[in-house]
């Protein structure tokens, strides 16, 4: 056990505070980057970090090291807006976000760092009875795979969430809800801190301001990577960098059905306690706005994607106001509020809107990516899947269906029926 | 009513005079001066704690006098309707305004969770991540929740959308301060059409105080001369307006005057070239005890003297590591504040600082390379701890009331475009002689860029305070046990003692840092400590500053309210309302209109029952019986015409159009490029080369741009060809009234005269005439989507009324969405519930279509082996098997095969004619028809045994759509 | 202060600088030749050029051919789709 850090609890904080400076430490060490490994994770992000740490718990590895271009959760586990959910159609997806889900519940514990997983509640709100039934076919498949989901009418919807005012002349009447009780949010950054933390302590060896460059193969196998740092060699290489995904795709020489597009977040100045669950508002006319309230008082939403790829990180000024104009309109006490942040991180989509979890070129080669709005909630399911498909070299049945070639035989996992277009015209 | 009045004493000058405004602050009843601020009107009036902290809830007071300001932040207005976080020293109070201070419960003088300070660094930095995870966080979450925030939650609120104004400029100058001036005067002399804006209410930046002298005038009456000029070559000058954010090319200014939202205005502006002149913002340095009601940033001191006449205490100590603080002390001193010492961080001063003497001489000590080390007192700062640096364990005590600290300048890093300039004290040139010249060449330069060739005329020359000769000096010396009450962020209660934590605990990079300790994502957003944060994490690690400032500044580069992002699009405006051109006849005639889109429809009327079921039932049963109208004008409606135009449609068409004959229509049906089916409609052949195609509405607008795609889209390999076709969207051209029933032939003869009689009757199933109704353009169509004979019309909008008045005189009422839905339903034909994206032409019947071979978009796609599984869906007709249970659209159905469900219920409506519940479904091809399995529907505690039957659950022969018409 | 270096105004072959919300991407195009599978699924997603097809949807309605650079946000070309380049 490398990672010296201690046990956390109201005890711990307790004997740091008599004992002082010295007590804490790192919560995960960088240590030097040695010439081979086991397996090579490609990105510290959630996923990458997740992977590590079940590779590392489950399956015994011992010598994993997660090579990060710039810094421990740098990219999007730390640019969501925090919402976790199982609430999907398909079976493969609310299988999958549901063994998610029941992780997210125990995380905290599992990885003794708290992640505030805080399950408040997700509402999808409906705007007709067409969207009624719509509803109801994906609460009544999750009912029947046995994820919580209710069907919330006008009255319900003002009892659970009364924040919401129903009654009000609205341009788009709210006829209803779908809702998960157990979906709700996690503090984004602790997650990334939390795993980092745990897989450090298991001995794997987290290297940031390292960047891969390449891949080397030898006699049809990859043998390892270029990186900033100089080569390291790898008997498995795993890339879990989504948002860059489509790089790796030109690295291997592999087209990816992956366009890589940007998604904003915002958060007002905090206030007191004003919004307990999480609201999902679609609308006519390309109008969508999720939102909920941080447990330090910001409300935090999002909505689409600012429309066409990019690596900029540099959200529209337009897109910023069509969120803002959802969240003005469900909540209209909130207008006189202010937007004090705000952030964009790019996304993997996909063809199909789910991910992909599959070898790539080589067999040794795996790739987890085009995660498209679900990649924060999926850590906790990914990171364990994915180690044991890493570990045994076979996918396990959560994620089967994640494979790349589903585009090539027709096993689309559309859960939207958007097509293989990220951007609806 | 008893006014707390103690302002004679902190008042300078005529300001006692006018005291016209009243208004309260938690509560207790305050006068004020006509532009007065909040914290102006406080501070004059003796008040000095004005919030508490996040964290610790320890009393704050004001420590600057500008939207950098971190702890006094008021709630303005009575519950419900009240504006949280209102920065004090922006808020210019009006009469009756009513305060109240935030982070305390139930006073701020008694506040029950200052408790927590005795937590000090038991709650440190992330403490909340090693704790609350036994049982779980939800047990802690709700009081963590009401402890944190700041302001309360509004209940209401009564703003009116922002002004939107859009302009282009040839120089757009942000910052009205000596340099913005100067680059105005400089561009405007050049000819260029300028725009200045000013985040404050006035401009002259820090002209305001600083003893100054410009182009042999004093600062005051240089700015007057500066404005007249500006104002004779048109210059448009905005002030409380800020500049939010934007592109190279497209900048936002948000105009919110006095502080708080009101008749906010959003400029969304084009220059042609921009100069940057914000400024720079005074940062404080980290001292324990530094967070006390009574330090203050030697700027906002010098504001307040200046602007509202306002001595912010009695006993001075200053505290800087530059030369500026001597100047502002000599200024203070003569605005009547009593200045017991400045200390100066650095080993020498300036020798050309005569002022230093004078004060000297006067009685202040003027200590250099000495630090302030802590402040002494309870809630009011009685005196300070200072020591040399060299020896800081010689500790001496000196008495007072207020520390004033300046730390230096933090410049709004700017990282502009080409045709962005940056000048002034955001560029580094702190002195006002560099400052006018920096602004004024940026001005021209960019005078340039627009196109300004006039060069002439060069820069106000002027002299000021000196060049500061700045010392980086982040935070004085401290025992690391009181590194805890040396105050980094003072919103969040960010300590040194909690940088030091981060770094013990590898959080080593600065943007780690930040985030693990909540550094500078306050409301100042980062003004007042995110560079000394950063300046402080260099220092502990041993690094140079510049490796350790990363992150970059993104927008709203200020806070902006919901209300002016919001803009025009709220209630009812959110999205336009489409009407049809029968909405006032739906509305009169006591239709219950929906939202479908944009469009407004009805769904029922109310003359035929109370609610949506019991109308629509009657509403469909009449149809059968006697016939019906609806209006359909919201169907999308696309002409297609030119030489190519029937190839052009056999491309994008899963059938062919080119077979039709002119004067028949066709189903036809859209794959997307997946292969899945995108629409469906009926294709009319007008001419030989004409066509008009009818798409869902839902779908209108995006089948017009598929079509229009595909018109130039060469890549497809069956497009190869650039098409001479043309594609017109005449949706809102053609209302559409689809008359339904057996009467329907009858009364359609009687509306559109006798000369259609014979047209009409030699109409056969999907046949369509031309002709005119009123002298205007009529197509009848003969086709159906309720299963009746029935006939679409397309008419004008402007005869569509007296058509649809003449088709009710003769007997025909109308029907809304409800019954149609039951109609088609009971027919088996399709809406987005079945084509939903998720379907192949396989899955939804229509393999006789594929297997006409027409070579089309998405074609090639359906060959995949997924699409040809026994698990994929076929569309099925369902009814329940005891021939009465109710079923739902949205029910999971499980069959024998497996215990997941095998398809699900797309739609259901009761049927008044086959007087049960029917409806459709898609179910895995391993099923077949006359099986049963159960509508599962647990979220509506519904359990039904259905069978599958075929979609088609009225007269399948069609015989009702293609038979003769009977008279009523 | 730091402004975006995306660019908000494309330039429309007909109607010249508009704001992006005038406009709506569709795709990026798959390489040159390829195979229908292709034509659907497979992207190029250079971090320097992006080739994407592009409407002018609440303008003229025409359909735009866009080289641009994802990583900065420019715009570098823009062409009529399917006039001869």
């Amino acid at each position: 056990m490398r990672g010296a850090s201690p046990h956390y609890s109201a005890w711990s904080l307790l004997r740091a505070r008599i004992k002082g400076h010295g007590y804490w430490q790192p919560l995960w060490t960088g240590h030097k980057l040695q010439e081979a490994y086991d397996v090579v994770i490609v990105g510290a992000g959630g996923h990458g970090l997740a992977t590590a740490f079940h590779l590392a718990r489950d399956h015994g590895i011992k010598r994993i090291a997660i090579l990060e271009k710039r810094l421990v959760g740098y990219g999007n586990v730390g640019r969501n807006t925090t919402i976790v959910r199982s609430n999907y159609l398909l079976p493969e997806n609310h299988y999958f976000y549901e063994d998610s889900l029941r992780r997210w519940a125990t995380l905290s514990r599992d990885l003794n760092y708290n992640v505030m997983y805080s399950p408040r509640g997700v509402l999808d709100l409906a705007l007709s009875e067409d969207e009624m039934s719509k509803a109801a076919r994906r609460g009544n498949a999750m009912r029947l795979a046995g994820i919580d989901a209710e069907l919330l009418d006008r009255a319900a919807l003002k009892r659970y969430c009364p924040e919401l005012d129903t009654q009000r002349a609205r341009r788009f009447p709210i006829v209803g809800a779908l809702l998960q009780r157990r979906g709700g949010t996690v503090r984004h950054d602790a997650v990334a801190w939390g795993y980092a933390r745990a897989a450090s302590a298991l001995g794997v060896d987290i290297i940031e301001d390292c960047e891969v460059t390449g891949v080397r193969s030898t006699a049809g196998m990859a043998s390892g990577v270029e990186t900033t740092r100089g080569y390291v060699e790898a008997e498995r290489i795993v890339f879990a960098t989504a948002g860059h995904t489509a790089m790796i795709g030109s690295m291997l020489g592999v087209p990816l059905p992956i366009e890589t597009h940007l998604l904003q977040a915002m958060v007002t100045e905090p206030i007191k306690p004003l919004l307990n669950t999480v609201l999902v508002y679609v609308y006519p006319g390309h109008g969508e706005t999720y939102i909920c309230q941080s447990d330090r008082g910001g409300l935090v939403m999002g909505g689409m994607l600012d429309g066409f790829p990019s690596y900029t990180r540099e959200g529209r000024w337009d897109r910023m106001e069509d969120v803002v104009e959802g969240a003005v309109d469900l909540l209209p006490h909130i207008a006189g509020c202010k937007i004090l942040r705000h952030w964009a991180g790019t996304n993997d989509m996909t063809m199909d809107g789910s991910p992909i979890m599959d070898r790539l070129r080589y067999d040794n080669v795996f790739v987890n990516a085009g995660w498209c709005y679900g990649g924060f909630k999926a850590i906790p399911a990914s990171g364990a899947a994915f180690a044991t498909f890493v570990a045994t070299g076979s996918a396990p049945d959560l994620i089967k269906a994640y494979r790349l070639s589903r585009f090539t035989t027709g096993h689309l996992l559309d859960e939207r029926g958007g097509g293989p277009f990220p951007v609806r015209l | 009513m008893s006014h707390r009045d103690t302002q004679a004493a902190t008042r300078v000058g005529t300001r006692i005079a006018n005291k016209s405004i009243k208004f309260s602050f938690d509560g207790q009843e305050y006068l004020a001066q006509s532009g007065d601020t909040a914290a102006s009107a406080l501070l004059a009036s003796g008040v000095r704690e004005m919030g508490r902290s996040v964290k610790y809830r320890r009393l704050r007071g004001l420590l600057a006098a500008g939207p950098e300001e971190p702890n006094a932040l008021f709630t303005v207005g009575n519950f419900p309707n009240i504006i949280p976080n209102v920065s004090a020293p922006q808020l210019v109070l009006r009469n009756g305004m009513a305060l109240r201070s935030q982070n305390r419960w139930p006073s701020l003088k008694w506040d029950v969770a200052s408790l927590l300070q005795a937590g000090g660094g038991f709650l440190g930095a992330g403490f909340y991540y090693k704790t609350f995870i036994w049982p779980s966080w939800k047990t802690y979450e709700k009081l963590i929740r009401n402890l944190a925030g700041l302001g309360a939650a509004p209940g209401v609120c009564s703003l009116s959308p922002p002004k939107i104004m859009y302009a282009s400029c040839d120089v757009l100058i942000a910052g009205a301060g000596p340099a913005g001036l100067a680059a105005a005067l400089a561009a405007a002399r050049a000819g260029a059409n300028v725009w200045l804006i000013e985040r404050e209410p006035v401009v002259g930046g820090e002209l305001e105080f600083e003893a100054s002298e410009i182009d042999g005038l004093p600062g005051a009456q240089w700015i007057a001369a500066t404005l007249a000029e500006l104002a004779r070559r048109d210059v448009k000058i905005f002030t409380d307006t800020t500049i939010m954010g934007g592109s190279s090319d497209l900048i936002i200014a948000h105009r919110e005057a006095g502080g708080i939202a009101g008749n906010n205005a959003v400029y969304r502006m084009k220059p042609r070239a921009m100069v940057a002149a914000m400024g720079a913002v005074e940062r404080p340095i980290a001292f324990v005890g530094n967070d006390r009601p009574g330090v203050m940033l030697i700027n906002a001191a010098e504001k307040f003297l200046a602007r509202y006449g306002v001595k912010i205490g009695h006993e001075l100590v200053l505290f800087a590591n530059h030369d500026r603080v001597y100047a502002a002390a000599a200024r203070l001193q003569a605005g009547g504040m009593r200045i017991r010492a400045i200390i100066d961080t650095r080993l020498t001063a300036s020798e050309t600082i005569p002022l230093r003497g004078d004060l000297m001489r006067s009685g202040i000590h003027c200590l250099l390379n000495t630090a302030v080390l802590a402040t002494i007192g309870g809630n009011r700062i009685t005196g300070v701890k200072i020591a040399p640096l060299d020896a800081p364990h010689q500790v001496r005590t000196l008495a007072c009331d207020s520390v004033l600290v300046s730390g230096g300048w933090s410049p709004a890093t700017a990282q502009l475009t080409q045709s962005h300039f940056i000048a002034g004290a955001e560029h580094g040139c702190l002195e006002l002689n560099a400052a006018l010249h920096d602004g004024y060449t940026a001005g021209r330069t960019a005078a340039q860029v627009a196109g300004k060739t006039d060069l002439s005329g060069t820069a106000p020359r002027g002299h000021g305070d000196l060049t500061p000769s700045l010392m980086p000096f982040w935070r004085s010396p401290s025992d690391p046990i009181r590194e805890k009450y040396q105050f980094v962020d003072l919103q969040n209660d960010v300590t040194v003692a909690d940088l030091r934590a981060a770094l013990a605990e590898g959080f080593n990079d600065i943007e780690h840092v930040k985030r693990y300790t909540t550094l500078g994502v306050g409301t100042e957003q980062g003004r007042t400590s995110g560079l000394l944060g950063a300046g402080i994490v260099a220092e502990l690690k041993g690094d140079p500053l510049t490796k350790v400032i990363t992150s970059r500044e993104r927008p709203p580069y200020y806070p902006m309210t919901l209300s002016s992002l919001a803009g025009l699009r709220v209630n009812g405006a959110l999205r336009p309302t489409r009407k049809t051109a029968l909405h006032q006849w739906h509305e009169s005639n006591g239709a219950v209109l929906e939202s479908m889109g944009l469009w407004m429809r009805p769904r029922y009327y109310q003359a035929n029952g109370a609610d949506a079921f019991t109308a629509g039932i009657a509403e469909a049963r009449r149809v059968r019986s006697i016939g019906g109208i609806i209006d359909s004008s919201t169907l999308g409606k696309i002409e297609v015409a030119g030489p190519d135009a029937a190839a052009f449609l056999d491309t994008i068409y899963l059938s062919k159009a080119s077979t039709i004959k002119i004067g028949r229509s066709k189903y036809m049906v859209n794959l997307r490029e997946d292969g899945m089916v995108l629409d469906d409609g009926i294709v009319l052949r007008l001419a030989d080369d004409r066509f008009l195609a009818t798409v869902s509405s839902g779908h209108a607008e995006h089948m017009l741009s598929h079509f229009e795609y595909y018109c130039v889209a060469r890549h497809y390999p069956t497009i190869s060809d650039i098409r001479a076709v043309s594609v017109t969207d005449v949706t809102e051209s053609w209302s559409v009234i689809a008359v339904a029933g057996s009467t329907s032939r009858h009364a359609l003869a009687q509306v559109l005269g006798n000369e259609w009689l014979a047209k009409i009757a030699q109409l056969t199933h999907m046949d369509f005439a031309v002709g005119l109704f009123q002298g205007h353009d009529i197509k009848v169509l003969r086709a159906s989507f309720s299963g009746e004979l029935a006939f679409e019309l397309h008419c004008r909008p402007t005869h569509t009324l007296a058509l649809w008045e003449g088709l009710v005189a003769a007997g025909l009422l109308p029907y809304g969405l409800e019954a149609l839905d039951i109609l088609r339903v009971e027919k088996g034909y399709l809406v987005s519930s079945e084509i939903n994206g998720q379907t192949t032409p396989f899955d939804l019947g229509m393999d006789g279509l594929v297997k006409q071979k027409n070579t089309c978009v998405g074609r090639e796609l359906l060959n995949r082996p997924a699409f040809h599984e026994a698990s994929r869906p076929r569309l099925v007709g369902l009814k329940a098997v005891d021939g009465k249970s109710k079923f739902l659209a949205g029910a999971q159905l499980i069959g024998s095969l497996a215990p997941r469900p095998c398809g699900h219920v797309t739609s259901t409506v009761y049927s008044p004619t086959l007087k049960e519940w029917i409806g459709l479904g898609l179910v895995a091809r391993d099923y077949a028809l006359g099986d049963i399995v159960r509508a599962h529907d647990p979220l509506r505690s519904g359990n039904t045994r259905v069978l599958l039957v075929s979609p088609v659950h009225l007269d399948p022969s069609g015989a009702r759509m293609k038979s003769m018409s009977r008279a009523p | 202060m730091t402004l975006a270096t995306l660019q908000t105004r494309l330039t429309c072959p007909f109607c010249g600088p508009r704001h992006l919300s005038e406009f709506v991407f569709h795709k990026t195009v798959a390489p040159p030749n390829a195979s229908p599978f292709a034509e659907v699924y497979e992207r190029i997603d250079n971090p320097n050029l992006s080739i994407e097809h592009w409407q002018h949807v609440r303008g003229c309605r025409s359909w735009l051919r866009v080289h641009r650079n994802p990583s900065s946000g420019s715009v570098l070309e823009i062409h009529l789709l399917g006039a001869a380049i």
